[in-house]
């Protein structure tokens, strides 16, 4: 079995905040400035990026489209690598398609493999880290 | 096995699929679809973001059987979207995957999934016994008919879907009604009338 070294929402949560600070060529945006752009509350991505809340799948895509980087790349390499066989099917068959609808459809292939990720691999209840659900 | 034959089993294949879920009407509903899709473990993406042709896919590999739908599409498209890919499902699963767009319209596997979703939605018995009902012949049956038609059975079969079937079935002279334009207008002076 592959050992994750840091908790997937840390790892994540790292992430959000590096694409964050980099944003720009380097000069950052601010936590508040992003949770604006992605119509969240204004401490929602601080909460994200210190792993205390869990970003949806949904948040990663906007994210990733935010940033300009697949969603995949939010994941830790050891886990986003494998299982390529999809895209590359899709790659193959779909030549014919509108190059705008090939890259939204690439952007749903990656969608759907970041899920599996999310849901095999890390089972955190949503909202604060530890709380329990009734 | 011809082209012909093949499209013959699809329309078998659509009224036996039919059968299986109990739907004796016209009128095929988003939740019919859905309730067949999760029957056959089919997971639906509703994708918000926006596509320039495409209206749906299908992808069955080792994440799992998914259909994603544009999910801006307007009701009947959607419906008949959705039975498209489910005839994917059905037959072309170890293709992986299948999308349907304006570009591979004309292919015969789209063919197929097109016949197949006209037939489940609106089989061509239907069409015929609700033509003989409404006393049209062969060879006459205009757009305000088509209209009369949709308003009646409540079809979830789009105007272009049910042109097509009225020309296919030589109910209307080929052309007189897949190339009109302003479906919506003719309909809006039919629910005036009425």
């Amino acid at each position: 079995m592959r050992q994750i070294k840091i908790p997937l929402l840390d790892h994540i949560g790292e992430q959000i905040r590096d694409l964050r600070k980099h944003y720009n060529s380097g000069e950052g945006i601010s936590q508040e400035a992003l949770a604006h752009q992605l119509k969240v509350a204004a401490n929602t991505v601080s909460r994200w990026e210190t792993g205390t809340y869990r970003p949806g799948l949904e948040d990663l895509e906007k994210l990733a489209r935010f940033f300009g980087v697949s969603i995949i790349s939010f994941f830790p390499q050891d886990i986003a690598e494998p299982e390529n066989d999809d895209l590359l099917a899709l790659l193959r068959t779909a030549r014919q398609l509108h190059p705008e609808d090939l890259e939204e459809l690439r952007k749903y292939a990656e969608f759907r493999k970041a899920r599996r990720i999310y849901k095999g691999r890390s089972r955190p209840q949503p909202g604060r880290k530890g709380a329990k659900h009734k | 096995m011809n082209l012909t034959s093949d499209y013959y089993d699809l329309k078998l294949l659509a009224r036996r699929v039919r059968a299986e879920n109990g739907l004796t009407s016209p009128r095929v509903q988003q939740s019919d679809l859905r309730r067949i899709y999760f029957k056959n473990g089919i997971e639906i993406d509703y994708w918000p973001y926006p596509f320039k042709y495409l209206r749906g896919a299908f992808i069955c590999d080792d994440l799992g059987t998914t259909v994603m739908l544009a999910q801006n599409l307007p009701q009947d498209p959607m419906i008949f979207t959705m039975a498209h890919e489910l005839k994917h499902f059905l037959k072309d699963r170890h293709l992986g995957i299948s999308y349907c767009d304006e570009s591979n319209i004309s292919k015969t596997i789209e063919i197929g999934a097109e016949v197949f979703a006209s037939e489940f939605l609106f089989p061509d018995q239907y069409f015929i016994e609700y033509m003989q009902r409404m006393k049209v012949k062969r060879g006459y049956c205009d757009a305000e008919m088509i209209v009369k038609l949709k308003h009646q059975t409540r079809t979830t079969l789009s105007y272009a879907g049910l042109a097509i079937k009225a020309e296919r079935l030589r109910y209307a002279p080929s052309g007189s009604l897949t190339r009109l334009k302003g479906w919506r207008k003719l309909e809006k002076l039919y629910t005036k009338q009425c």
